[in-house]
């Protein structure tokens, strides 16, 4: 019986080499060598050797910082991580891309939910209750500007901006919401990081919004 | 032990969108307990960062998870365990049927564990091993007049659970922001020792800089939860006022909650043989 982890994985990497900002390459051996797409000919790498390495790979962009927010475009440069296995591969995704595999599963299953934006805001309670005020034009505005795939987020987003199916934001291009598409722009056979609902840092730009707080 | 070949642990915890060191001794807890095998699977979720409460509900294939054990890593009962986690999660109570065929269970939040009360008093001990006990204040900090938290009661709990042990000269549950205040600590102690142990689930702000600019071994802006804020961990004991001070890190980052993890989702998933 196959490991249902590399049956996964061979599943959602089938005649793909990418997920996000990460080059996956396979050894002979039937390992696998990862790296920062932009690093793929960049031989002045730290080299690492366990999954468990992409937590701190993953916690800091270039510049230090922390990165609250692991799909979005600024994962850091200069590492490289070989990696035994199909079992280590799945861990290190799901360390640089906390439930990004799963939410790849459900879909292919067709058991992944959205939810769309306006069902989101209008859960929450205590300080982010006040999100849900949010007009359809703000969100067209927060929702363009947080989670474009340039500076924002690499997710394809899924959800709807409400119940009659509203675009998320006319602001974002077609390609945002189709998980054909490379976010990264580089246009190679990448693996969707998908978004069936908006997170915790978009329900915050939300509140924001309202709270008229934003420093646009 | 059947039952476990088709039960996973969701480990469910706050996280944080400024703090890296939030969510580390969730993970590290869930690594662990992967690495012991119990389960089907192991997992995470947090209310701010990845993945989120919202994504768990996708994180285990029905076909092969058949149980779910959610074991909140919070200090006490309040707004997140109870309103927060079940709503993101759609629990309706202790035991969930959903539509897919799988159960969930809702756990106890860590703090409430009975083996917490141990675990505070060996970080005491391992905190200041050289120093007999009778010599020692044990100072237990929780944050206090939290918006519907209850780690103030949590922590007065824990404190007198530790005192009933006579084994410490005194025990005391302070606070951060209401009375007994951490500030006060040289009045509120007497003895020529005085062990600080913060409850906590994480450090970060409040254990790296707050609670140290309280007890006075720092300065205001002298350390931030993103910089060194660890290091006051291992400077101790500091000497004040002829006393010495020693300072732990929050108890949540000792490795045996895993093992409190561990028995909570156990209990949860009505599989623990010591239940009643």
């Amino acid at each position: 019986m196959p490991d249902p982890t590399e049956t996964t994985l061979a599943t959602v990497f089938n005649n793909r080499e990418a997920i996000g900002q990460i080059l996956i390459q396979r050894t002979p051996l039937a390992g696998f060598v990862l790296c920062h797409r932009d690093d793929q000919t960049n031989d002045h790498v730290e080299t690492f050797a366990q999954a468990e390495d992409a937590i701190e790979i993953a916690r800091y962009d270039d510049d230090g910082n922390y990165r609250p927010l692991k799909t979005a475009p600024n994962l850091r440069h200069g590492w490289r991580l070989n990696l035994a296995d199909a079992d280590q591969l799945g861990r290190t995704i799901d360390y640089f891309y906390p439930g990004r595999l799963a939410m790849i599963e459900a879909w292919n299953q067709n058991r992944l939910i959205t939810t769309s934006l306006r069902d989101t805001l209008n859960r929450q309670s205590g300080m982010y209750r006040i999100a849900a005020k949010i007009s359809d034009e703000q969100i067209e505005e927060v929702v363009g500007n947080f989670c474009r795939s340039s500076d924002g987020c690499l997710r394809t987003i899924l959800w709807k901006r409400d119940g009659e199916g509203g675009v998320a934001s006319t602001e974002l291009p077609p390609e945002k919401f189709d998980p054909g598409f490379d976010q990264t722009g580089k246009n190679r056979r990448a693996v969707p990081l998908l978004c069936q609902e908006g997170c915790s840092l978009l329900v915050n730009e939300c509140r924001e919004a309202v709270k008229g707080e934003t420093n646009e | 032990m059947e039952h476990r070949l088709s039960t996973a642990l969701l480990i469910v915890a706050h996280g944080s969108t400024v703090n890296p060191d939030s969510s580390a001794p969730t993970l590290a807890h869930a690594a662990e307990i992967r690495r012991r095998d119990l389960f089907a699977d192991v997992q995470c979720a947090f209310w701010k960062e990845e993945p989120s409460l919202r994504d768990a509900r996708f994180l285990f294939d029905p076909k092969t998870i058949r149980k779910v054990s959610v074991v909140p890593n919070f200090i006490s009962e309040g707004y997140f365990t109870q309103t927060v986690i079940p709503r993101e999660l759609e629990l309706n109570g202790k035991v969930t049927r959903r539509s897919d065929g799988q159960t969930w269970y809702y756990g106890e939040p860590v703090g409430n564990h009975s083996l917490m009360t141990e675990l505070l008093v060996q970080r005491a001990r391992e905190t200041a091993p050289d120093i007999p006990e009778n010599e020692i204040s044990l100072l237990i900090v929780a944050h206090g007049t939290d918006l519907n938290e209850n780690s103030a009661v949590a922590a007065k709990r824990e404190a007198e659970k530790i005192r009933a042990l006579g084994r410490y000269a005194q025990v005391l549950n302070v606070y951060m922001e209401e009375f007994p205040m951490v500030s006060d600590w040289r009045e509120l102690t007497s003895t020529p020792h005085v062990v600080v142990v913060p409850f906590f689930i994480s450090d970060g702000l409040h254990s790296y800089e707050d609670i140290p600019v309280l007890l006075g071994i720092a300065g205001k802006g002298s350390d931030s939860a993103g910089g060194q804020g660890g290091d006051f961990f291992q400077r101790g004991p500091y000497r004040i006022d002829d006393r010495s001070l020693f300072y732990a890190s929050s108890i949540g980052t000792d490795p045996r909650v895993a093992d409190i993890i561990v028995q909570l989702a156990s209990r949860a998933a009505g599989a623990d043989d010591s239940e009643n």
